[in-house]
């Protein structure tokens, strides 16, 4: 218990020793981790704005305009027999044409010029949640088509696989900025640590000559490594939580993207631990490093 | 205890210890005398695994010194205590701690701990200073410390490089005295010296270095 006692209170003595270069490595680190922490938010945003889309998308299916009211019903029948199909909407012509009224009144003259009513009468079909990935509503699509009376099915599939694309590219993006700020950040953390094993040098000398044993020496610096990330992981949630509430505030006090800044969110609780888990496996790896580079038979 | 069997070393093509072969028994007090630059130094360094011979082996307390792994060099240094010259204590802790500090580093109870350092301290007459930080201390003071390190966890042999080569002749005499009596208790003590006043106070079996090379035995004055 002792000896636990005194490896903490050396890691502790270590960062207060050096205020300075202890004060700048989680700065540093932690602006580094911020980095990457604004992707990563980017892309956890984003990949959930995808999963919403996914889970409301709504599906076309517009009737051929020459078709007979029974073969109409013949064709809502084989969609409602369907158990990819969880619910249906018909939209007969007259209302698909108040709908484009109420939605572009100043262009609804266009319509006029034409004398009918050129919009053809829909279902708009939503689909079980088990049937709401690409390639699901992708097929259920294809099927459909095919059914005798039916002249087209539409949905937002592009616009769905144009952001996929994207979130694609910003997590290559941020995998990439992760692994270099990453190994920035064990760089930062290995330095600091390299400073402290050279200014205490003498010290673990005459801890070797005393009989310590490796491990004995190096846990102070492992912890200082490991605390040093924690910290510095923190306070990089810190500023994003800063950054993120002030772009949220932004958004409300323009009026831009209304309604968007509820959408967004920050980091769970549970990620934001396993972000400082990380850190501080960052901080243990570049002590680890500085540790090994310091020498085996130094520290 | 203690037993070199053809040891040599060298650095830089230079050699520092030229067929050495010798033994210590178990609770001997031996003095290793020579001029700087004679090896002594290294044969201690030896001793305690901090280097290693070219040639020959070396036994401390019935462990091949130079066939252990590193991972088992801390454990033949806890049977070891170790005297420098300039004394090598933390300057940032004060007495009480430095001197438990082979303790710490073995996972010795809080409650022995504080009985061994009291011991330790009270044996080298500097117990009323446990509290201090090493620059409060005399240099006398700062070497009575560094013994209480080397004694605190009773280690079988005492290695003590120069123990006095920063200290006054009164103050050298204090030491050799705690010397003899850390001996009398039974451990084996190895004084390296160059100061021919520690040959004198002690009528002790003396080695003496040349050059790395080992000279026929003699004994201290009395």
């Amino acid at each position: 218990m002792r000896t636990l006692a005194y490896l903490l209170r050396e890691s502790w003595v270590n960062m207060r020793t050096n205020r300075m270069t202890t004060m700048v490595a989680i700065l540093t680190t932690a602006f580094t981790l911020a980095c990457v922490g604004i992707f990563l938010l980017l892309y956890v945003n984003l990949r959930a704005a995808a999963g919403w889309l996914q889970d409301d998308i709504k599906i076309m299916v517009y009737l051929d305009d020459r078709l007979a009211s029974d073969s109409v019903a013949e064709v809502e029948q084989h969609l409602r027999s369907d158990r990819a199909v969880a619910s249906l909407l018909f939209i007969s012509k007259e209302q698909a044409l108040g709908e484009f009224k109420a939605q572009f009144p100043s262009e609804s003259h266009l319509l006029e010029g034409l004398g009918q009513n050129p919009l053809p009468a829909s279902y708009v079909v939503a689909l079980s949640p088990s049937f709401r990935s690409p390639d699901s509503v992708k097929r259920w699509a294809e099927r459909v088509r095919q059914i005798a009376g039916v002249s087209k099915v539409d949905y937002n599939q592009d616009w769905i696989d144009a952001l996929a694309t994207v979130i694609r590219s910003i997590e290559l993006v941020a995998i990439g900025i992760g692994v270099i700020l990453s190994a920035a950040a064990v760089t930062i953390i290995a330095n600091t640590i390299r400073l402290t094993l050279f200014a205490r040098r003498d010290e673990i000398a005459i801890l070797r000559l005393i009989g310590a044993t490796t491990s004995f020496i190096r846990i102070p610096y492992l912890v200082e490594g490991a605390v040093l990330g924690a910290l510095g992981s923190a306070l990089s949630l810190v500023m994003l939580k800063f950054m993120y509430e002030l772009f949220r505030q932004q958004m409300r006090t323009t009026g831009r993207f209304a309604g968007l800044d509820s959408l967004m969110a920050f980091f769970p609780p549970s990620v934001c631990l396993a972000l400082i888990a990380v850190g501080m496996g960052l901080g243990f790896a570049g002590s680890f490093v500085s540790i090994r580079r310091f020498g085996e038979g130094k520290a | 205890m203690i037993q070199l069997i053809h040891i040599s070393k060298q650095y830089d093509q230079r050699p520092a210890l030229s067929d050495v072969s010798l033994e210590i028994g178990k609770g001997e007090f031996v003095l290793l005398m020579g001029p700087s630059g004679a090896g002594k130094s290294t044969l201690l360094r030896m001793l305690i695994g901090a280097d290693r011979p070219d040639e020959g082996q070396i036994f401390v307390h019935q462990k091949n010194v130079t066939t252990l792994k590193p991972s088992d060099i801390p454990y033949l240094r806890r049977k070891v205590g170790t005297v420098f010259q300039d004394f090598r204590l933390l300057p940032k802790k004060s007495v009480f701690d430095n001197v438990s500090l082979p303790l710490l580093v073995q996972g010795v109870s809080s409650a022995d701990i504080r009985r061994k350092v009291t011991e330790a301290l009270r044996a080298v007459g500097v117990e009323h200073k446990r509290d201090q930080l090493p620059a409060g201390l005399s240099t006398g003071e700062q070497q009575r410390v560094c013994i209480a390190r080397a004694i605190v966890n009773g280690p079988v042999v005492l290695l003590a490089d120069e123990p006095t080569g920063n200290l006054d002749p009164v103050l050298t005499a204090e030491i050799i005295e705690l010397f003899k009596l850390i001996n009398a208790r039974g451990t084996t003590v190895v004084v390296a010296t160059h100061d021919p006043l520690v040959m004198a106070q002690v009528n002790r079996r003396v080695l003496t270095l040349s050059q790395g090379r080992l000279l026929p035995e003699q004994r201290g004055l009395a």
